[in-house]
């Protein structure tokens, strides 16, 4: 059996919009084991849980430009337009944004996200 | 965003071209292999995040591809400005970009490259880079997205769990109780569950005990996998593997395992939490460790135990621990409809005891005529047995192929692996599965997509019978609680419907319970381990229900016969060393007894074939082909012998073309899951062994040279590479079952092996085992001697005694199939049909020419013949015949002068009866009385040899782990022992005269004595005269003093004053000595 000594978690991340938990390893631009990669954005990283590659890594979130918020990356809590944006704060200054996010976050319309816990909200 | 489908597949490939070409309009091609190869060499090196050559390399290209067609697609519409926009107030948003691209929402960025290949090549051009480069971050961007979806599906399946919403009281529970008994159903989640609250909750040594090895490995994967590794909590320990690390919090493990661990620390001090899953189903050992957890609770306060149970008769195990609060979780079923099915009395279809398979066709009927096939919903089908599935199948297979609507599979635990699978492929569409399941499918197996369930209301099981101490499959009706866990798989993904072939009253009447193993098994183990946790009595343990008072006696009986307890059952340092050892009680004997002997490695290997199930395929059994490829591995010295060949044979095969091994075995009739299974078994019984100073723990060979270390090293880096690569592939996918036109069953691919596919039971025999030793075992196993071959029967006939069964005296005239033998308490038992004495039973009958007793008065019957063999087997199964399975053919009148318990003999020792049932008749006393005193002096011998290896293994602490070497003294006593042995089984015995007279003139040849002596006298005289050679050691000697030793139960030590020797006398014995010094 293969011992991996894996990299101990910083902490638990915790997105403020909705439930997901999960444990980071590293926070900031540069993911470790990763040379060619930067990331535009200060963010909450996890080793992939998906891969036993050591080098794959896995941005969980970051903080909202606007209101700082620690949010996740998912779909439903923030989007990324050059900078992160919590969807609230995308709704409140919507006309700010182009067109197409505009139609986008208008598809993505309804509770800014359900509770995690129930079934059948997908991904 | 998933990159848009491609329609069609590659064009223009391979066409020459050269990438450093000053860009000419149309001429640039991605998919020319030199461009490709520039755009590697620099983006994906080996320490770049994609590799060059790596699966995930092609994925990248594939993707780009169907990004090229997408983009050239949209182009026109690209940079749709949107000036209408002011600039906003706000900073955060004053620096968005104004127009719009999709490549702005990526919130990764990939640098250089540095260079530009080592080929010294000149660089494409910028304009060419730069769209790699945005093709590769929104790649990679798209594997962020997918992963992290993964994510948040995973968290919500776990929060949408019944059991998620009990968490916190369970919790809550554990906070003011000891014990908390958590009851869910299959599929409420508390098993992945329960033990990640506790460690969110910051308990950090947890054990959660498992029934099934199986069950440990897969849960402790999961559980990693769920709390994404962040408690540390990847960890498993099972009877082969432990994956446990200082940092693991939670520990997977059998209950087996956890009463060793108890064993060597009683209060288990290395654990805060206690977690017994799957406490209903009531098997052996979980229901003694719940009583010694009871006992042990008051000194371990702060000791915290979860019991999760299916929710069966919880009120039981709450009791049992005084009041334990529940937390009953719902389960997640969906309306089922009963249907109550009586079968009425019909004439039976045929004579024969077969099930009649017509009402289940009924069902099957009523189903095509009721639910339309585009409905999908598979039928799963409970048998009792074997015989009754393929009763079914056989009818149902005709009634589909007549329908072309069903695929009807059968699924039980004889099948092969690759079968066993099959259920879990799904049918084509309008066509449903029927699934014939024994009860396998009640809780170990959940097979998806059932609507429809069939309960026969009967099931087969192991029953035990204390007094013939014979293992026996009956039929029962079943219990209600498993006519429910019945009826509920059948509302597992949506409403179902359940028929029940039988009547509501019958339901009524139904045990509410089945009946625990405690009550129904041999606790030959169970008491063993008893004794050595040194919990009391076994009769007054407090079990939580008492097994029957008949099989804890016979076990009690059985372990001193075994010579594991003493008579005042006390264990003996053999029965001490067999406790800690966790195998049968026959096959523990016969690992001591082979380490005594030097034959470590054969004995491991017969041990574990006798361990593990079978390895004969049942479809192979009829199969004439397979049985002829498999005769050269046959042996006639007995099935052990035959396993040892094969398993031999198949390391060979192994070692020489590893890839072609699966093919040999299904050429052979072989499941080769079982031989990968012996390998484990043997494996670990060798480390068994070597932990408790049995054997020298094998310095790991290092190959000679640097290169030969840095090749092995590289061939265990390769083999690593292909298990992982096997277990993201996430092992064998479904697939879609095909309408059978042959009966059997066929998934759409009939050769799982023959494909280029990675074998990944070889590779993992390969990571855990050293071939190259196994190799030698096998090779050094073709070399065996005859002397040897005879030294390793006899250690198996001496660690499986007293299981032997007598040759019918009729046998040799009866037909092949028609061979009975007999057992102590079981009249007319045959050789399992597997056995080779079933096929060849000639080697067991006293041939002609040797037989003694030239008279022709004397019939067939009693031939007087130095050639009587016995068989000695290792089980007795009764299903409709009593079988004798595993049998080795051992020499009668040796065997049982070296084994047997007791020994009663008329005056010129011509009639012996061993252990009061065998008697046997010698023509000749002279020689009977010759022989029977060297099986006196050879028993002495050898039990001190016995002894001597104990006490040099009990001297041994396991912390002090330096190799004792064996003195050379008691290497030559056990180099004598052997040779005195193999002489005592070739001796002959029947020479022609016979005497009458009980006391002859006889002169010592040793010191000259010259009286009339009986023989009984003579073989006390030779023992102890002091003229004759010492042929043994001389500690040998002394350890029989006495002849004869329990020679009968009616003898008692005598000390004659006459003489100053101490003997042990029946009292007509007695009452003869005395005589002689009148």
């Amino acid at each position: 059996m293969e011992c991996e000594a894996e990299r101990p978690p910083l902490g638990v991340f915790k997105c403020q919009l909705c439930a997901l938990t999960a444990p980071y390893s590293y926070v900031g631009q540069k993911p470790p084991d990763t040379q060619s990669i930067v990331l535009l954005e200060e963010s909450y990283v996890m080793k992939d849980p998906f891969t036993p590659d050591k080098g794959r890594f896995l941005v969980l979130g970051s903080r909202c430009s606007l209101c700082s918020r620690l949010v996740c990356v998912g779909p439903e809590c923030s989007l990324f337009y050059s900078k992160r944006f919590c969807l609230p704060c995308v709704r409140e200054n919507l006309d700010a944004f182009p067109r197409e996010i505009q139609q986008d976050v208008e598809r993505r319309k309804g509770p800014s996200k359900k509770p995690v816990g129930q079934p059948g909200s997908g991904t | 965003m998933p990159p848009p489908r491609a329609k069609d597949g590659r064009d223009d490939r391979g066409r020459p071209c050269d990438p450093r070409e000053e860009e000419a309009p149309g001429k640039w091609d991605w998919n020319c292999p030199e461009t490709r190869r520039l755009f590697e060499d620099a983006f994906f090196r080996d320490e770049d995040y994609i590799r060059r050559g790596s699966e995930e390399c092609e994925k990248f290209w594939t993707f780009f591809e169907r990004l090229q067609r997408f983009q050239n697609l949209r182009s026109p519409g690209k940079g749709d400005r949107d000036p209408g926009r002011p600039k906003h107030s706000i900073p955060a948003l004053a620096g968005l970009p104004r127009t719009y691209d999709p490549c702005h929402r990526i919130n990764l960025s990939v640098l250089g490259p540095d260079t530009w290949g080592p080929r010294g090549l000149g660089r494409p051009p910028p304009g060419r880079v730069a769209e790699f480069r945005q093709a590769l971050q929104h790649y990679l961007d798209f594997g962020q997205r997918q992963a992290f979806g993964r994510l948040a599906r995973l968290q919500q399946e776990r929060a949408a769990l019944p059991i998620a919403r009990y968490g916190a009281r369970v919790l809550q529970a554990l906070k003011e109780h000891q014990v908390v008994v958590v009851a869910g159903d299959t599929g409420c989640g508390k098993s992945t569950q329960v033990p990640q609250y506790l460690l969110a909750a910051g308990f950090s040594h947890v054990a959660c005990t498992q029934p099934r090895r199986i069950a440990c490995i897969s849960l402790a994967k999961r559980v990693s996998f769920e709390s994404l590794s962040q408690y540390g909590a990847r960890g498993y320990q099972i009877r082969f593997e432990s994956t446990r690390t200082a940092a693991t919090k939670v520990v997977f493990l059998t209950v087996g395992l956890l009463l060793r661990q108890i064993q060597r620390e009683p209060s288990l001090p290395q654990y805060q939490v206690l977690i017994v899953d799957e406490v209903h189903e009531r098997h052996l050992h979980n229901d003694f460790l719940l009583g010694v957890l009871r006992r042990l609770l008051p000194q371990r306060p702060d000791l915290k135990v979860v019991l999760m149970s299916a929710t069966i008769n919880i009120s039981l195990f709450s009791s049992y621990f005084d009041g334990a609060p529940v937390v009953q979780v719902p389960g997640r079923l969906f309306p089922i409809t009963v249907v109550y099915q009586p079968q009425e009395a019909e004439p039976p279809a045929s004579k024969s005891e077969k099930l009649d398979p017509r009402p289940f066709l009924r069902v099957l009927e009523a189903i095509d005529k009721k639910y339309p096939p585009e409905e999908r919903g598979d039928l799963l089908v409970f048998l009792s047995g074997m015989a009754e599935i393929s009763a079914v199948l056989e009818a149902a297979q005709a009634y589909a192929r007549h329908t072309q609507r069903w695929v009807v599979l059968p699924l039980h635990s004889a099948l092969s692996v690759a079968d066993q699978d099959k259920v879990f492929d799904v049918a084509p569409p309008g066509v449903r599965k029927c699934i014939l399941s024994t009860n396998i499918a009640e809780t170990s197996v959940t097979i998806d997509g059932i609507r429809f369930v069939v309960d026969s209301g009967k099931v087969k099981e192991m029953g035990y019978d204390p007094q013939a101490k014979l293992q026996r499959l009956q039929e029962f009706w079943i219990s209600q609680a498993s006519a429910e866990q019945r009826k509920g798989r059948a509302g597992r993904t949506g409403p179902g419907v359940c028929f029940r072939l039988y009547a509501e009253s019958d339901y009524d009447a139904f045990a509410p319970y089945p009946v625990p193993e405690i009550r129904r098994v041999a606790l030959d183990s169970l008491v063993l381990q008893m004794k050595s946790m040194s919990v009391g009595d076994p009769r007054t343990f407090p079990f939580i229900e008492p097994p029957p008072p008949a099989s804890l006696e016979t076990a009690i009986l059985y372990l001193r016969d075994q010579g594991a307890l003493d008579s005042s059952e006390a264990l003996t340092p053999i029965g001490s060393l067999l406790a800690q050892l966790p195998v049968d009680v026959v096959i523990g004997k016969m690992l001591i007894l082979g380490s005594v002997f030097h034959l470590v490695e054969p004995v491991l290997t017969v041990a574990a074939a006798l361990s593990v199930q079978s390895p004969f395929t049942r479809s192979a059994q009829g199969k004439p082909d397979s049985a002829a490829a498999r005769r050269p591995l046959d042996s006639d010295h007995g099935d052990p012998f035959t396993l040892f060949n094969v398993f031999n044979a198949w390391v060979q095969v192994k070692s020489k073309r590893s890839r072609s091994s699966r093919k040999w075995c299904r050429h052979r009739g072989i499941e080769e899951h079982r031989l990968y299974e012996m390998a484990n078994v043997r494996r670990q019984f060798k480390e068994l062994l070597e932990d408790h100073g049995l054997l020298a723990r094998a310095r790991a060979p290092q190959p000679g040279d640097s290169h030969s270390r840095l090749q092995q090293r590289r061939e265990r880096r390769a083999l690593y590479q292909l298990k992982r690569q096997h277990e993201e592939g996430g092992g064998r996918g479904r697939k879609v079952l095909r309408l059978q036109d042959d009966p059997g069953g066929c998934s759409s691919e009939e050769d799982p092996g023959a494909g280029d596919s990675v074998d990944i039971q070889d590779v993992k025999f390969k990571l855990r085992h050293s071939l190259d030793q196994l190799q030698a075992a096998a090779t050094a196993a073709q070399d065996l001697t005859r002397d040897q071959v005879a030294l390793l029967k006899l250690v198996l006939g001496r660690g499986l005694y007293p299981q032997l069964a007598v040759p019918d005296p009729f046998n040799s005239s009866r037909k092949d199939s028609d061979q009975i033998f007999h057992t102590q308490s079981k009249q007319g038992t045959v050789p399992h049909p597997t056995s080779i004495f079933a096929s060849s039973p000639e080697v067991l009958h006293v041939q002609e020419q040797e037989a003694g007793g030239t008279e022709g008065s004397r019939g067939n019957k009693d031939k007087m013949s130095s050639r009587h063999q016995l068989l000695t087997f290792v089980s007795l199964l009764e299903t409709n015949k009593a079988y004798l399975v595993n049998c080795v053919r051992i020499p009668a009148l040796q065997s049982l002068l070296l084994f047997s318990r007791s020994l009663d003999t008329n005056g010129d020792c011509s009639r012996l009866v061993a252990d009061g049932w065998l008697e046997l008749q010698l023509e000749d006393s002279e020689s009977a009385v010759r022989l029977l005193a060297a099986s006196v002096r050879l028993r002495a011998r050898w039990e001190s040899a016995l002894d001597r290896q104990l006490a040099r293994q009990a001297r041994r602490r396991p912390e002090v782990d330096q190799e004792e070497e064996e003195d050379p003294g008691t290497r030559k006593e056990v180099a004598d022992l052997s040779r005195e042995l193999l002489k005592f089984t070739a001796s002959k015995s029947d020479t022609d005269l016979y005497s009458d007279c009980l006391r002859t003139f006889w002169t010592c040849p040793h010191c000259g004595l010259h009286a009339p002596l009986t023989p009984l006298e003579r073989i006390s005289h030779e023992n102890t005269c002091p003229e004759a050679p010492q042929d043994g050691p001389p500690g040998a000697e002394e350890a029989a003093p006495t002849p004869l030793r329990k020679a009968s139960v009616l003898q008692k030590p005598y000390h004659c004053e006459a003489c100053g020797k101490d003997f042990l006398f029946t009292p007509t014995e007695l009452l003869r000595h005395r005589r002689q010094h009148v």
